[in-house]
């Protein structure tokens, strides 16, 4: 599923990142590798701020929903 | 011994609190070439010929950002002889997977550990020797902040620089080594050898900007291509995925190795203040108190009163000394009031010459016994019933306001005139009297000038040319540097990223970031400072966009001169100074859709990804630091291109041909100067405005050095009847007035902040563009006012009408037509 329909507080494991090939290696360079975990900590309006190796970034909802987990 | 340190690491690691703790003073900022990165160089603090450059804050070394592209060059092409990458500490696995892309380059490693004073708070624990093998490198662990480790990190750099090769100790599954060796063999045999590895592995993952500065023939690319398609079909993913993911994969195994976490997850501090101020509901409540709170400090407190002594006394008449007198000195003033207007209009009404030349103060004779008894005489001239209006004029905006006074006025303002319990001597009270009084560098140096006797045209050149128009700008630094420092603090605790991120689906919509907010809202103090501010936007797209934009918000000093217009043409009517604040936020608003819809500027808003730094208290040195950069970059640019400006501008307004003589003018001559003559010759240009007089061409010209110098040129322009405001409502009328208005509110910004765009476009062909699309835009739609106007009226000027028609037709049509699909890709890449 996309990341945005993960619970708040849910420890997911990445599946797959999609996207334009470059979006996708800067989301990759920023801690979004398949098979790494992601915790969603909050959402503002289907835009989430998610836990990637200790580090917070903000995504937006277009973004999030090509981070498959 | 040269040495060349390049400090490389991702944002908020602490880099650059390390590079100011490792170079203090000795730093040079510039920009990187062709791009608006900054630069910054700097010496090694008690160490001989060490030169420390800070690479741009980094995730990887992909080419995607413009940041990336300049590391990247500079570490192949440059080779600096040691990297210095710092880690943060809390976040070792993400930092790790840039120190991973570093080593593979060749050059010296060194990796500092920073925030360890966090790591070790926590109970965590890293394993530094294992860590250093696993990276092949030397690793030192450091707080940049506390000062702790620096002076070992800097020896462990000294030593890696001399004797180091850095080789990666990670390798790639088999396949993928496999194929990197046979690229090897193929293509990157040219390169010495610690550099093939790295060239192999990018050609491996189809890096266009390598292949394109490679440029291996057919052949050999084909047989590249071969081992990489032999490669992504055994692993399933595409060749780029491939060693992304074995990179992590190397990392976690290594962090599983090397780090021991004390406590796992939990809500951190960070994450609970994020709840509330990125909060839905809570969120930009909270977003607008700061605000507030930023503007209210910078603008009206503390930036105000700075603001004020800078312009009214370092640039003006003078100031108390530490501000003591001054307030009894603005009581006696109040008390005095109007006297000298009250007893100067019933001298015209009923005095003599006699009268008037013993009431002279700037007269030799003048004395208080003969001005004693020529107001006795004064009162007796005037009878009981006598009712006279007097005028006064306010210094700022030349706003005329009559008053009727009675003899009972009469008689309270002669006594308050002779008076002298609270002052000197007989007359208006003068601030000198009141306290230790420093008087203003232009009266200092009008003196000096006098003492020296000096030639008119240089006492000219220096006080109305230099020192009026830099003086004009230098008076807004205290504000300023006030603004930055708080800037500065929000920007490294890490709430301005918030702030975008809140702001930022509101503002995509027309085009901006959500960052852009904050220039504009400081742009309405002041332009400079408000695009100065665009630098915290990284998406370089964004940040023209926002510059170009930024100054239709009127500024301070846009005040005075909508004041002027709201008063001679609209009956002082609120609703003029309102509509300003609407046309230029209607100006941004109409600008982003447009402008966003253009080539330059095409193709979807980047989609937001950004880091949110964990919330810290910034140190006092980083943050003043930050301030006085911006701060310092502003000065030196009034020392220069604004310096030069206002000095043509004086010399157009001050010297010209009158009877056929080329000399210098006096201040109400100015219809004889070759300003004059511009405006003549460039007035046509505004007819179809409505204003094609050469006083208001040249009004606007004079706009260029400070806006409110529109006010001074109009004062001297219209004021030879004695009335501005009723020249004004002569000459104007009330649409082209208000064209005349959203001309001068829309249009080319003052010197200072051109300059201010100048700087931060880093690009002579987009500051002509800023310039251009603004007065452009401005033209359009003082245009479309003053036609629109006319049809009200019932005056229809046929030609005129369909050119605003056409005008608004054009607008209609960039505002909706579809958008493009070609720039969406170079959107994605300029996003950072």
């Amino acid at each position: 599923m996309p990341l945005t329909l993960a619970g708040i507080g849910e420890e997911c494991r990445i599946k797959r990142v999609g996207g334009s090939p470059e979006m996708k290696k800067h989301l990759e360079a920023l801690g979004f590798s398949v098979g790494g975990c992601v915790t969603v900590v909050h959402t503002l309006g289907g835009n989430v701020i998610v836990k990637v190796k200790e580090s917070r970034i903000a995504v937006s909802r277009e973004m999030a929903q090509n981070i498959l987990v | 011994m040269n040495i060349r340190i390049a400090l490389a690491g991702n944002p908020n690691s602490g880099k650059t609190t390390l590079f100011n703790a490792l170079t203090g003073s000795n730093q040079f900022v510039g920009n990187w070439p062709g791009v608006t990165v900054e630069k910054k160089e700097g010496k090694l603090r008690r160490r001989e010929g060490v030169t420390v450059t800070d690479l741009p804050g980094i995730y990887s070394l992909s080419p995607y950002t413009p940041e990336e592209v300049v590391a990247r060059n500079y570490l192949t092409g440059e080779r600096p002889d040691v990297i210095l990458n710092i880690v943060d500490g809390t976040n070792l696995e993400r930092n790790l997977y840039l120190t991973t892309q570093l080593t593979e380059l060749g050059i010296p490693v060194v990796v500092a550990v920073n925030m360890i004073d966090v790591v070790r708070k926590s109970g965590d624990r890293i394993d530094i020797p294992e860590l250093s093998r696993r990276l092949g490198c030397r690793v030192v662990e450091i707080s940049a902040m506390k000062g702790i480790g620096l002076d070992e990190a800097v020896e462990e750099v000294l030593r890696a620089a001399e004797s180091d090769k850095t080789q990666p100790v990670h390798r790639f599954s088999e396949p993928v080594e496999q194929a990197l060796s046979a690229i090897e063999a193929r293509a990157a045999t040219g390169f010495p050898e610690a550099q093939r590895r790295w060239y192999a592995l990018k050609l491996f993952e189809r890096d266009e900007k390598i292949l394109g500065k490679l440029q291996p023939d057919a052949a050999v690319a084909e047989a590249v291509e071969k081992e990489i398609q032999a490669v992504e079909q055994k692993l399933d993913d595409d060749s780029a995925s491939i060693v992304i993911n074995e990179r992590y994969g190397y990392i976690s195994d290594m962090i599983r190795h090397c780090y021991r976490k004390k406590n796992a997850g939990g809500l951190s501090i960070s994450d609970k203040i994020d709840r509330v101020v990125t909060n839905r509901w809570a969120g930009l409540p909270i977003f607008a108190a700061v605000m507030f709170l930023v503007y209210y400090l910078s603008m009206v407190t503390v930036g105000t009163f700075a603001t004020d002594w800078a312009n009214d006394g370092l640039f003006g008449d003078g100031w108390h000394l530490l501000g003591i007198g001054s307030s009894a000195y603005e009581e006696a003033a109040e008390q005095y009031g109007d006297s000298d207007a009250i007893i100067q209009a019933y001298l015209s009404a009923y005095g003599n010459e006699e009268l008037a030349a013993a009431l002279d103060a700037e007269s030799e004779s003048y004395n208080a016994e003969a001005v004693g008894a020529a107001l006795g005489e004064l009162l007796n001239l005037v009878p009981a019933d006598a009712s006279v209006i007097y005028e006064v004029t306010d210094e700022e905006t030349l706003a005329v306001t009559e008053y009727a006074s009675g003899k009972t006025d009469l008689e309270a303002a002669v006594e308050a005139y002779l008076n002298t319990e609270y002052k000197a001597a007989p007359g208006a009270p003068t601030p000198e009297e009141y306290g230790v009084w420093v008087p203003g560098i232009p009266v200092l140096a009008a003196n000096g000038l006098e003492a020296a006797g000096t030639p008119e045209w240089l006492d000219g050149l220096l006080l109305d040319g230099i020192i009026a128009g830099v003086g004009a700008v230098l008076g807004f630094v205290p504000q300023m540097l006030v603004l930055f420092l708080l800037l500065a603090f929000l920007e490294s605790c890490g709430y301005l990223s918030r702030i975008a991120f809140v702001l930022d689906r509101v503002f995509r919509r027309f085009g901006l970031s959500g960052k852009s907010f904050i220039p504009m809202l400081v742009g309405s103090g002041c332009g400079v400072p408000g695009i100065m501010a665009s630098r915290t936007i990284e998406s370089e797209r964004d940040r023209r966009m926002t510059i170009i934009t930024t100054t239709f918000i009127p500024c301070g000093a846009k005040i005075p001169f909508i004041s002027m217009i709201a008063g001679a043409l609209f009956g002082n009517s609120p609703l003029v100074a309102t509509s300003a604040y609407f046309i230029g936020l209607a100006a941004i608003i109409i600008s982003g859709i447009m402008l966003k819809k253009t080539r330059m500027f095409a193709g979807d808003p980047a989609p937001f990804v950004m880091e949110l730094p964990a919330y810290r208290l910034p140190t006092v040195g980083n943050v003043l630091r930050s301030m006085w950069e911006r701060g310092w970059s502003f000065i030196k640019k009034a020392g220069t291109i604004i310096l030069l400006s206002t000095i043509v501008i004086w010399f157009t307004s001050y010297f010209g041909v009158v009877d056929g003589s080329f000399r210098m003018l006096a201040e109400d001559e100015l219809e004889y100067s070759i300003l004059a003559a511009i405006g003549s010759g460039i007035a046509w240009i505004f007819a179809p405005l409505g204003w094609g007089t050469w006083q208001a061409a040249v009004a606007s010209v004079t706009g260029l050095v400070a806006k409110e110098n529109i006010v001074g040129t109009m004062g001297i322009l219209y004021g030879a009847g004695g009335n501005v405001y009723a020249s004004l409502a002569a000459a104007f009328t009330g649409i082209s007035g208000f064209s005349f208005l959203v001309f001068n509110l829309l249009c080319a910004p003052c010197f200072a902040a051109i300059g201010a765009i100048r700087r931060e476009m880093n690009s002579a062909k987009w500051t002509w563009f800023a310039i251009g699309y603004q007065c452009g835009f401005a033209y359009a739609v003082a245009l479309m006012i003053y036609q629109f106007g006319l049809l009200f009226t019932g005056e229809v000027n046929v030609i005129g009408l369909v050119a605003a028609l056409a005008v608004l037709a054009g607008i209609l049509w960039l505002l909706f037509r579809p958008a493009g699909r070609r720039g969406l890709k170079k959107a994605v890449r300029t996003a950072s």
